[in-house]
């Protein structure tokens, strides 16, 4: 019989090697978790998802130019990579994937094979969210560039650098995505209504608030990365009559009549660093929230 | 004495028949709907509005009746609508009336859309987690029973801030009328308002039980809703900006405001063959509801009160969307089919399950 | 029914224990999961028995990491088990629920477990196909879990728990809806982790599966200790409840006129159907004594004897159910 074979054949072999296994290291075991998240997120649909979400800028770029090709070039990825992405997709996309960070294992009850492992549970949570930003930035910078070229190719750039402009604007999606998907990351550990505070969030704190020309916007992501597009990237849009209107200014508030350089609002090293810190600070309380917690399979949870 | 077997009995009763499995369904979607905090908590607060609404409409039948009571009100009234409405409000009762409700939906649907998604994702994706297909489809019970008995869940809850409150604003305002020929007048209304709260609740039931099918995670089925109500309702916005923006930049209009009489006259004319809002799911519904209601009449009515250069310009900013209404009709149609195609597909009877 | 703590026939009491509670309770809100329980797991296999909420997974849990106790201390291998990742390196979990990585093949599945316990490439790959082939699972490895059959499903799950060859392994229910060649072959490596030296914990209440196993049990009910140590001194410890005795013989209505005469015996039932009877007695060993010289008197000779309760489920039964 194939099994008691099999049994008397790995007896042998276990006589020969057992209690021999070294102890291994964390970096592997790092990796391996690392890895395992990103084959996590290629196996499900969410992916999928994501694509056709990120493909609608691209597709509303080939119909605005098939139906309006007077559209000025600029003013459409203004419209598209620096309102639309950064404004609805970005954070639905954040939703998606950092809302499920641990709830998703916890779910499926696979966590147990991770909080069985000689990983620390700051680093699970910690790795998970690393390789989730590895897939989301990726997926978005891509993207990103499919919106560029939808826009551009065949039309008047009038001297633009588009391809630095592509580069400048997937830079600071990724950027706005990593300050998001820490966010959100951190909020799941915080509430088991993950969703609906994510979308209240995005609806009024990120929509509205965001919008308010009074300092309550400096607690926003979108207005760090607003200011960071307006510093890096003009949008100028041509009008008739040798005239030309500044959209970005016009869009998100920003008072350039009296104060053209505004100087009055964070510069673009402290916006950068606003973001980046502020992830590291979400990352970092979650991780540590995820120290101390208990991920109940079987077992009752508290109300 | 006799001893009685203690043990299982066969029921030797009449069963029910088939028209009614549904309803076992959907009771027990209800019942388990309702005992989240948080969606007993969006009821309540769905039914604000209706308090303002019933404010109004009894606000409008005293002024009918010249009541004493309006005296306190009149000065705000005065500042809100035109003189010609508070001098003859039996005139303008059905334009109040068709108007008011429309507001009251308008925000309705929001909250609405907020129950679907508390509720549809878990309807059939966590039928599909713990496989308890075999056990609904081991019983007498149809697929289609099973699709009603889910719809019917939607249908309640959509109906709790839809079409009931919207009933009990009626009835209210009706009495507060003192007048039965509130009735003659409104009842269109009333069966209207019935009417498109039930297209919502059938559309938006079938799309998010479509949807709830095609996986088991419910949080991917959430924010997919999420996806079509608000990234629909946003491409749109966008597509109808671009546009805008290329009319105003070829007429030589600077800027986003329009103020003059031409412009006006001519977005009006520009919006009768504009498909751009029909990407938006939520738009869609919104023009069934404006045409069910009639409000296209009530704001021409309101724009004759307007100075003569004044009209287009009131109808341009509040007259809503223009384009015919079975475009709508067509897409919610067709997603209402490609639902159905979905769910045909996704749940298969006992003999056909893995 | 008052608790019994015994020192284990298997082995001197200065062993260390592999796994030690002290005075742990744990609640999850209004609900108490385990009640001040003090206990001491010392190495071989032992079985932990109990009704449905009787708080094995919750002692699983808390002996794996998995639960912080809400009172007292969990120790495994002399150290503190909670928030201390680098003692599952010797702990191996065969957990009860059915989830998987449903989209990896077997293989991929222990290869990633035994690298995520931090084993370089070479060694894991090793280690994988040697833990494989002794669940007897090589032949399958390939294919994706979401094709696996149930006791496919377990092996898998008991590869995972073993491939880092942990010092203590827990498994929770290891057994569940395996078919009897699987029940077989999972049984023979849980006894032979026992006999290599390995700590095992094996939580079921499939009694008969347990008793194969192991005469080492830990009882729990209600989260609270009932029992602990071997099946036969606790057996011989519930004085509340005479032993049973079936003896059969031709003529059983004079024998047990015979054994109703020993002062010992408490009770006689007669077996028509079976052609014996049933004896109850509080000195099983001393009526055993006796019964030789019963036998050889004319027309009592007994063609049978065994006992029906001096096992798991009757010990089980009078200590739970009451």
């Amino acid at each position: 019989m194939t099994s008691a074979t099999s049994l008397a054949a790995a007896e042998e072999t276990r006589g020969a090697t057992a209690g021999r296994l070294p102890r291994g290291s964390r970096a592997s075991a790092f990796w391996t978790l690392y890895t395992l998240t990103l084959r996590q997120h290629a196996h499900g649909r969410r992916w999928l998802v994501m694509g056709l979400l990120f493909l609608l800028p691209v597709g509303l770029a080939i119909l605005v130019r098939s139906t309006a090709p007077d559209v000025p070039a600029i003013g459409l990825e203004f419209v598209l990579a620096h309102m639309f992405v950064p404004q609805a997709l970005l954070p639905i996309v954040a939703l998606l994937y950092a809302s499920g960070l641990v709830e998703d294992e916890q779910e499926e009850q696979t966590i147990t094979y991770l909080v069985s492992r000689p990983i620390p549970r700051w680093a699970i949570y910690s790795l998970k969210l690393l390789a989730t930003l590895t897939t989301t930035v990726m997926i978005a910078a891509v993207f990103t560039g499919l919106t560029y070229a939808a826009i551009y190719i065949g039309a008047d750039a009038r001297g633009e650098n588009v391809p630095l402009r592509c580069l400048t604007s997937a830079s600071i999606h990724a950027l706005a995505l990593v300050a998001y998907c820490s966010l959100f990351g951190l909020m799941s550990l915080l509430t088991r209504r993950i969703l609906v505070v994510g979308v209240l969030y995005t609806a009024i704190v990120e929509g509205l608030l965001a919008n308010l020309p009074f300092g309550i916007r400096l607690v926003t992501v979108i207005y760090y990365a607003r200011l960071i597009t307006y510093r890096t990237m003009e949008f100028l849009v041509p009008l008739p009559r040798d005239r030309t209107e500044n959209i970005a200014a016009d869009a998100w508030q920003f008072d350039v009549a009296s104060d053209p350089q505004l100087a009055e609002h964070p510069q673009l090293a402290t916006c950068v660093a606003v973001l980046v810190v502020g992830s590291v600070v979400c990352t970092m309380l979650a991780a540590w929230l995820c120290a101390g917690r208990e991920f109940h399979v079987k077992t009752p949870e508290k109300d | 004495m006799p001893i009685f077997d203690q043990g299982y009995q066969h029921w030797s009763g009449a069963l029910a028949g088939h028209a009614w499995r549904w309803l076992a369904v959907t009771r027990h979607g209800v019942r388990v709907g309702m005992k989240g905090r948080l969606l007993r908590l969006v009821l309540l607060v769905a039914w604000l509005p209706a308090i303002v609404l019933v404010f109004a409409l009894c606000l409008w039948g005293l002024l009918e009746r010249n009541s004493d009571a309006i005296a306190t009100f009149l000065p705000m009234l005065r500042g809100i609508l035109n003189p010609e409405m508070i001098a003859g409000p039996r005139d303008f009762r059905v334009v109040f009336w068709t108007l008011g409700f429309r507001f009251f939906l308008q925000v309705e649907l929001w909250f609405a859309m907020i129950l679907v998604l508390l509720v549809g994702p878990n309807l059939i994706s966590q039928d599909l987690r713990y496989n308890a297909l075999p056990l609904y489809f081991s019983r007498p019970l149809r697929r289609i029973d099973y699709f009603l008995g889910k719809l019917g869940v939607i249908v309640a809850f959509v109906g709790m801030v839809m079409i009931v409150p919207s009933i009990a604003a009626y009835v209210l305002g009706m009495l507060f009328s003192l007048d039965i020929t509130i009735v003659r007048d409104t009842l269109g209304l009333l069966l209207a308002v019935i009417a498109y709260g039930l297209v919502i609740a059938v559309s938006a039931g079938m799309l998010v039980l479509a949807l709830s099918s095609l996986s088991r995670n419910s949080r991917y089925i959430a924010l997919l809703w999420l996806g079509i109500w608000f990234v629909s309702g946003i491409t749109a916005t966008v597509l109808d900006e671009v546009d805008r923006q290329q009319r105003m930049h070829e007429a030589g209009q600077p800027g986003s405001f329009l103020r003059s009489s031409e412009v006006a006259a001519a977005e009006l004319e520009a919006a009768k063959t504009n498909w751009r809002p029909l990407v938006s799911y939520a738009t869609n519904l919104e023009r069934i509801g404006q045409e069910l209601l009639g409000t296209d009449a009530c704001w021409e009515r309101l724009a004759q009160l307007q100075p003569l250069g004044q009209r287009d310009v009131f109808l341009s900013a509040n007259f809503g969307l223009r384009y015919p209404w079975y475009w709508s009709a067509a897409v919610l149609a067709a997603l209402l089919g490609l639902s159905a195609c979905i769910l045909k597909y996704s749940i298969k009877s006992l003999d056909r399950l893995k | 029914m008052h608790t019994q703590v015994l020192d284990q026939v298997a082995g001197p009491a200065e062993v260390t224990p592999v796994v030690e509670f002290h005075g742990v309770s744990k609640w999850y809100g209004n609900v108490i999961g385990l009640n001040k329980l003090t206990l001491r797991i010392r190495p071989g296999v032992t079985g932990l028995l109990g009704p449905n909420g009787a708080g094995k997974s919750t002692l699983l849990q808390l002996a794996t990491g998995q639960l912080r106790p809400s009172q007292g201390s969990v120790r495994v291998l002399g150290r503190t088990v909670w928030n201390n990742a680098r003692l599952n390196r010797s702990i191996g979990l065969c957990p009860e629920q059915d989830a998987f990585y449903e989209w990896m093949t077997g293989w991929e599945f222990v290869l990633t477990c035994v690298r995520l316990s931090g084993l370089g490439r070479r060694d894991a790959r090793e280690a994988a196909a040697r833990t494989i082939d002794a669940v007897g699972m090589t032949q399958h490895r390939g294919r994706a879990i979401r094709g696996y059959s149930k006791g496919m499903r377990q092996r898998i799950k008991l590869a995972q728990a073993l491939v880092h060859e942990p010092e203590v392994v827990f498994l929770d229910e290891p057994l569940t809806g395996t078919d009897p060649v699987a029940r077989r072959d999972l049984s023979e490596i849980i006894r032979r982790l026992g006999s290599e030296g390995k700590s095992v914990l094996v939580s079921s209440h499939v009694l008969h599966e347990v008793e194969s196993l192991t005469p080492n049990i830990v009882l729990l009910n209600r989260g609270r200790l009932v029992a602990e140590g071997h099946v036969r001194q606790i057996r011989d410890l519930i004085d509340k409840h005479p032993h049973h005795i079936v003896l059969v013989c031709d003529d059983y209505r004079r024998l047990a006129s015979r054994v109703l005469a020993w002062e010992d015996v408490e009770g006689v039932r007669v077996l028509a159907s079976e052609k014996g009877l049933m004896v109850e007695t509080r000195a099983p060993d001393a009526f055993y004594g006796r019964l030789p010289a019963l036998s050889l008197e004319d027309g009592l000779a007994i063609t049978a004897v065994y006992s029906d309760d001096d096992n798991l489920e009757a010990v089980f039964k009078y200590l739970v159910t009451k």
